[in-house]
């Protein structure tokens, strides 16, 4: 056994003795189309515990955000079950905060703080609007905000409305974060540094989040977890541990490693599908 | 031989220090010329007068009878004597009583259309249907029948202007629900709002561009057709209700039967005057506080 199976193992035991969050089995997901009846994801089944950062991951059409749309709420599996804390998951609630990719998630007509009072007093989290301010500025100054609390979101530059947008999931205090490819809109350097804020973050309070995303390297660093997916429609490849990478061991074998031995899973697929459309012809 | 590909230049880096270089000013104070001809008021009040200036050049100077095309400075001096002695202001009041009760009452019953609308399927169907029916009829087409329906009297202009009022708001509020896009949906549903709330919290403000273009077409076709049908049957109700109660049409109306033209253009110039006012000064005030502050006006 390598070191890196025993490591693995040392994890997964140790996961044993908690019972998880969220817990997805034997999920297919299916939407409508105008033409089309789509499978979205295929009997995908996974265990996401506390403190996770879990990641599923895979390419355009593997389903991934269908998947997260589902655990928060916006979809009902045709088979199989999603539960949160053994709870079945029937519709949207403030026990599951999303963050999207989009900017215009943020409310355009209420400032930075009321975006965030909005959903601490919808979602049922503060009762007095005094007690939700307070808990808004907490946050805000987390996301390093403070002097942009009464600014409106169109003011804001695209990688401050992911923050607010963060600052505002993290606020709820959900038992899970869902993330959808979060930072996907931002530039290059913008991203890193949201990946390193986010990074942060989790280290003040090891919040369990759930990211979706299409970059095996933003994975890697971003995620403890990782799942797999492959496309049309999304299966489970494989689930990995990415526990020790992060921006500070880009470089190291390991990295390189997982990123390569991921790159072939996903890049298997897409040699199978070329030929497969190559018949087609 | 080979082709001629243009090659790498290969030159010295260069780093430049930014200091107090004398690239001349920065930030320039404008000249009050400048900032007069930034001024859109200014630039549009000109306008204005030249129009003034030119009407009465022509008057005077081609002797076009006053029943034809009264001076401007006749039509000054009519609306002046207008507004301190034929208490036309009074008759502006008494038009605008009827409209802000058919424009409020119109925007209750829209509201609650197109509140039915987003929220059920036969509630769309129903709004869908009845705007592609009543939409194109004129409102003051329906005057006749309303006042077989109502007599003589305001009631039958409110009636009227109901008919202006609901299908515009109604479809562009329907319209601008339609259009909010999908992840502001997904995010007031994601902390539990449903039903009316949801409507009000996130729908509402979310379409509020389009609603408010709803509400701007909705005045301006209830004032032209309050106007219309004032014009038309402003006299009876006048007769019906007491003089004092005739609205602005109704002065023009009458003015043009005793042949006082400078009268019929000074009300032709308060009915002018009046929407300006309410659609440069109500509604442009709205939107500076609301859709412009929220940067939502490039919809």
């Amino acid at each position: 056994m390598t070191d890196g199976a025993q490591a693995a193992a040392g994890v997964s035991s140790a996961a044993a003795a908690v019972d998880p969050i969220l817990d997805v089995d034997g999920v297919t997901l299916q939407y409508k189309t105008k033409e089309h009846l789509i499978t979205a994801t295929y009997r995908v089944g996974f265990k996401v515990y506390p403190a996770d950062r879990f990641v599923l991951l895979g390419p355009s059409g593997c389903g991934k955000s269908t998947l997260l749309k589902g655990v928060a709420g916006y979809m009902t599996p045709v088979e199989g079950n999603m539960r949160l804390k053994g709870v079945d998951i029937k519709e949207p609630g403030p026990d599951r905060v999303m963050v999207f990719q989009e900017f215009d998630q943020l409310l355009p007509w209420k400032t930075v703080k009321q975006n965030i009072t909005f959903a601490l007093m919808n979602g049922g989290k503060c009762k007095t609007q005094r007690e939700a301010d307070d808990l808004a500025m907490q946050y805000i100054k987390k996301v390093k905000l403070d002097r942009f609390e009464d600014t409106y979101p169109h003011m804001l530059s695209g990688g401050m409305k992911q923050r607010v947008a963060i600052a505002r999931g993290m606020a709820m205090e959900p038992d899970i974060l869902l993330m959808d490819e979060p930072f996907a809109a931002l530039d290059a350097l913008t991203r890193r540094q949201m990946q390193e804020e986010l990074l942060a973050l989790w280290e003040d309070t090891h919040f369990t989040v759930l990211f979706v995303t299409h970059s095996i390297e933003e994975a890697l660093i971003v995620g403890s977890r990782i799942l797999v997916l492959s496309p049309h429609p999304g299966q489970v490849k494989a689930e990995l541990n990415a526990h020790d990478l992060n921006h500070g061991n880009m470089s190291s074998p390991e990295f390189g490693e997982l990123q390569t031995k991921i790159h072939d899973m996903l890049f298997a697929d897409r040699i199978l599908e070329d030929e497969l459309q190559g018949e087609d012809a | 031989m080979t082709p001629l590909v243009p090659q790498i230049v290969i030159r010295p880096e260069i780093e430049t220090a930014v200091g107090e270089a004398d690239h001349g000013e920065v930030a320039r104070q404008l000249t009050l010329w400048e900032k007069l001809v930034d001024m859109d008021p200014v630039r549009k009040f000109s306008i204005l007068i030249l129009l003034m200036v030119v009407w009465e050049a022509y008057t005077q100077l081609s002797g076009v009878s006053e029943l034809i095309l009264p001076k401007f400075s006749s039509t000054a001096a009519a609306l002046w004597a207008a507004i301190t002695g034929e208490q036309l202001m009074i008759m502006v009041w008494n038009s605008m009583k009827i409209l802000i009760t058919g424009y409020v009452i119109g925007l209750v019953i829209a509201t609650v259309l197109s509140t039915a609308a987003i929220m059920t399927r036969f509630g769309s169907d129903v709004l869908s249907t009845l705007t592609a029916m009543l939409n194109p009829l004129p409102a003051i087409a329906l005057l006749p029948l309303a006042l077989l329906w109502f007599g003589l009297g305001s009631d039958s202009i409110v009636f009227t202007l109901l008919h202006s009022v609901i299908w515009p708001v109604a479809l562009n509020a329907h319209t601008g629900f339609m259009g909010v896009s999908e992840t502001q949906r997904m995010v007031g549903r994601n902390y539990g709002l449903r039903g009316l709330t949801y409507v009000v919290k996130v729908l509402i403000p979310a379409a509020f561009p389009q609603i408010l273009m709803g509400l701007k077409i909705g005045w301006a076709y209830a004032w032209r057709t309050l106007i219309a049908a004032e014009l038309v049957f402003g006299g009876a109700i006048a007769d019906t209700e007491g003089t004092a109660s005739g609205g602005l049409g109704w002065f023009v109306f009458s003015n043009q039967m005793d042949m006082q033209i400078p009268h019929v253009f000074a009300g032709l110039f308060m009915v002018i005057l009046v929407g300006v006012i309410v659609e440069n000064v109500i509604f442009t005030n709205i939107e500076i506080k609301t859709i412009r502050k929220w940067g939502m006006q490039a919809q």
